[in-house]
């Protein structure tokens, strides 16, 4: 009796064998998300003579760059360049990057009308006019910078956005340390950690 | 003894040896074909699946990195973009989704897909990396890719843009391709299956023949044919089956014959015996005779003595005669000499001959019935039944004749020997016809001889009959002879 039980039951594990394969995944079936490769790279045309990389609050919560050319308007240029009070150092804008200065001003200024109307935003508050930011290179990857703002009750897109436009105006593969010190006294730091395969962004309070 | 063959056996039997054997065979071909055919199918799927995948991932980041874009990405314009770089899909077009921001845009109809899930959405935000999901949508297979974008900031770094490009494609021809392995597989499993059964077939065959061999000796050896044996081919448990039964039947043969030699030395000694004695008890009996002939003339005590050695001496004949009839029977010497008989005329001459004329015996015998009868060996069982009868029933003694015809057997001829005697004990009725059996303990010694009831079953059987013993159910015992009218093979 046993045994022919057991016999019946390897028959019936063999006919699963032989069914299992025939029955299952017959067409073509779906998949999971699957990495294929690294991200494409395209030309955006970044000039760092002439064009400012800001970083704007994007609709999902992260950061966009964007290109700002200081070309075309170069009247409103010469407005920030008097502001900046550092203009007197670099007689022609055209001549090398884009000072610092007139960066985080920009940035402060907010989206332009065609980064609103890709949905960009800011999390900075609006700049008072008549502010002055002071861009110190301490050692060799530091970067002090005092800005015309409170720093105490920005969160932590804001403080990112500061951060990214600060270092990559400064060095081209924006790897620097910032750190960032407001009207209030408050003084944050931070690396902005946007490039593939990074840190993640680091804001430390010192 | 004789194998009864049982009816309505068909060669092929719902579970026989043949069906399990192809039963096998033919799960065993399902399984291999079967697994075979998955494992290829499934192998040639993924292979297929994964160089369409491979090749529209790359063409589709090639194509977007030769691509320009401003950033911020204007919504204007966009769709020119995309429709451009849909039309250079490979291997087939596919539609292109861009997302920056809260800008939607593709190549067709509607800037948001509804193919691309949230899944692939959410991995093309967090990290930086291609990647693609296979859909199936309302049956129709869809290949995603997700291409997140990013621009040189430097000549050494690159950064998120923020822009991610999806690309849609209808996997139509791939599913034709694989519905195509699909029927291959099958197209090549079925035939397999159906070739499977040939070798099934010679395989049990092969099985089958031995196991026929076998079945048809048991039979042959069964209805007598102890010599029978079986040709031994090859070396497996088939052949080792037959090499065993062939020395079984052997020494069962051996057995038989050595059997049969004793009974045959048994016989032939009493055989001897009682032609030894025949010869000094024939002497006896003329000697015997002269004495009583003499022996009124002697005086009485003399004289009952000598009656007594003549009377014993008669018993002694009729024992010795009895004894040969017997081993005749034994030594299967005995012949039937047939000759077609009115059947009351002979009994009437057998109970004229005995002088049981008087109304000790009725008889009950319808003339005009003849059959093919020994008159000698008939002579014999009726004597044997009246005179046993007479001497052990009571009289008065019934004979009676008729003729009897059930509808599968031939007509047979019924005779009845009854008498008014106190019938047989049903102790010993199953006995009745051993040899030297004594129905009446008490009586150690009989008129009989003992043999009387043998010798009637032998001549019986020798006409092909059959002999009943009864008892009426007044009292009386009743004994049956039933003979073929007709016995054309009641000759052996």
């Amino acid at each position: 009796m046993r045994r022919a039980r057991t016999r019946r039951r390897l028959l019936a594990a063999a006919i699963a064998a032989a069914a299992v394969p025939l029955l299952a995944g017959c067409g073509i079936q779906e998949t999971d998300v699957i990495e294929a490769g690294g991200p494409a790279s395209f030309q955006a045309f970044l000039n760092r003579d002439y064009d400012m990389l800001l970083f704007f609050r994007s609709p999902d919560g992260g950061l966009s760059p964007v290109i700002r050319t200081t070309e075309p308007s170069a009247g409103l240029g010469d407005g920030y360049d008097e502001s900046s009070g550092s203009g007197d150092e670099n007689p022609g804008d055209t001549e090398g990057p884009v000072p610092t200065e007139k960066v985080v001003l920009a940035l402060l200024g907010g989206p332009g009308k065609e980064d609103r109307a890709a949905g960009l935003a800011t999390s900075l508050p609006a700049a008072r006019p008549g502010g002055t930011v002071e861009v110190e290179r301490s050692s060799g990857d530091r970067v002090t910078t005092r800005l015309p703002l409170a720093l105490e009750g920005l969160d932590s897109t804001a403080l990112r956005q500061l951060t990214c436009t600060i270092a990559y105006s400064q060095d081209a593969d924006g790897q620097v340390v910032v750190e960032l010190t407001g009207q209030d006294g408050v003084s944050r730091s931070g690396t902005c950690g946007l490039a593939p395969g990074g840190t993640g962004n680091v804001q430390a309070a010192d | 003894m004789i194998t009864s063959p049982r009816p309505g056996r068909s060669r092929i039997r719902a579970f026989g040896l043949r069906t399990r054997l192809m039963l096998a065979f033919l799960l065993v071909a399902a399984v291999s074909a079967g697994t075979t055919a998955a494992l290829t199918y499934r192998e040639a799927r993924t292979a297929l699946l994964e160089t369409a995948q491979d090749t529209a991932v790359t063409s589709f980041r090639d194509h977007v990195q030769t691509t320009g874009f401003a950033l911020p990405v204007q919504e204007e314009g966009m769709e020119e973009v995309l429709r451009d770089i849909a039309r250079k899909g490979k291997p087939h077009p596919w539609v292109v989704f861009a997302e920056y921001g809260s800008v939607r845009a593709s190549s067709g109809e509607n800037p948001v897909s509804t193919v691309i899930t949230p899944e692939l959405r959410r991995a093309a935000r967090a990290d930086p990396h291609g990647s693609f999901e296979r859909v199936v949508k309302d049956g129709v297979p869809y290949l995603t890719i997700a291409m997140p974008m990013v621009f040189k900031a430097s000549p050494d770094s690159v950064l998120p843009s923020g822009l991610v490009l999806y690309a849609v494609m209808r996997m139509t021809d791939e599913q034709v391709n694989v519905d195509a392995l699909l029927m291959a597989a099958r197209d090549g499993a079925l035939p397999g299956l159906a070739v499977a059964l040939i070798p099934g077939l010679i395989a049990a065959r092969s099985v089958l023949r031995p196991v026929r061999e076998l079945r048809r000796a048991a039979r042959s050896m069964g209805s007598g044919r102890l010599d029978t044996r079986i040709p031994v081919r090859g070396s497996d448990e088939l052949a080792d089956l037959a090499r065993t039964f062939n020395e079984s039947t052997g020494q069962l043969e051996r057995s038989v014959r050595e059997l049969r030699e004793a009974e045959e030395r048994a016989r032939r000694f009493a055989s001897d015996v009682s032609h030894e004695l025949r010869t000094p008890l024939a002497g006896m009996l003329a000697v015997t005779e002269v004495l009583d002939e003499d022996a009124d003339g002697l005086d009485a005590d003399t004289a009952r003595a000598v009656r007594l050695v003549s009377a014993e001496t008669g018993k002694l004949a009729v024992l010795v005669e009895d004894l040969m009839e017997i081993s005749r029977f034994d030594a299967r010497a005995a012949e039937l000499n047939a000759d077609e008989v009115d059947v009351a005329e002979a009994i009437r001459k057998t109970l004229h001959n005995r002088h049981w004329t008087d109304d000790r015996v009725r008889t009950e015998l319808p003339d005009g019935i003849r059959a093919r009868l020994d008159p000698r060996r008939f002579d014999i069982v009726i004597a044997n039944l009246v005179g046993n009868a007479l001497r052990h029933g009571g009289a008065p003694v019934t004979v009676s004749l008729r003729t009897e015809t059930r509808s599968p057997s031939p007509a047979v001829l019924i005779t009845e020997v009854m008498d008014s005697g106190p019938g047989i004990r049903p102790e010993s009725l199953p006995h009745i016809f051993d040899r030297f059996y004594k129905a009446d303990a008490a009586r150690t010694r009989s008129a009989g001889s003992g043999l009387g009831l043998a010798i009637t079953l032998e001549n019986v059987k020798l006409h092909g009959g059959t002999i009943r013993a009864g008892n009426l159910p007044g009292g009386g015992a009743v004994f049956t002879v039933g003979i073929p009218l007709h016995a054309e093979e009641a000759g052996g």
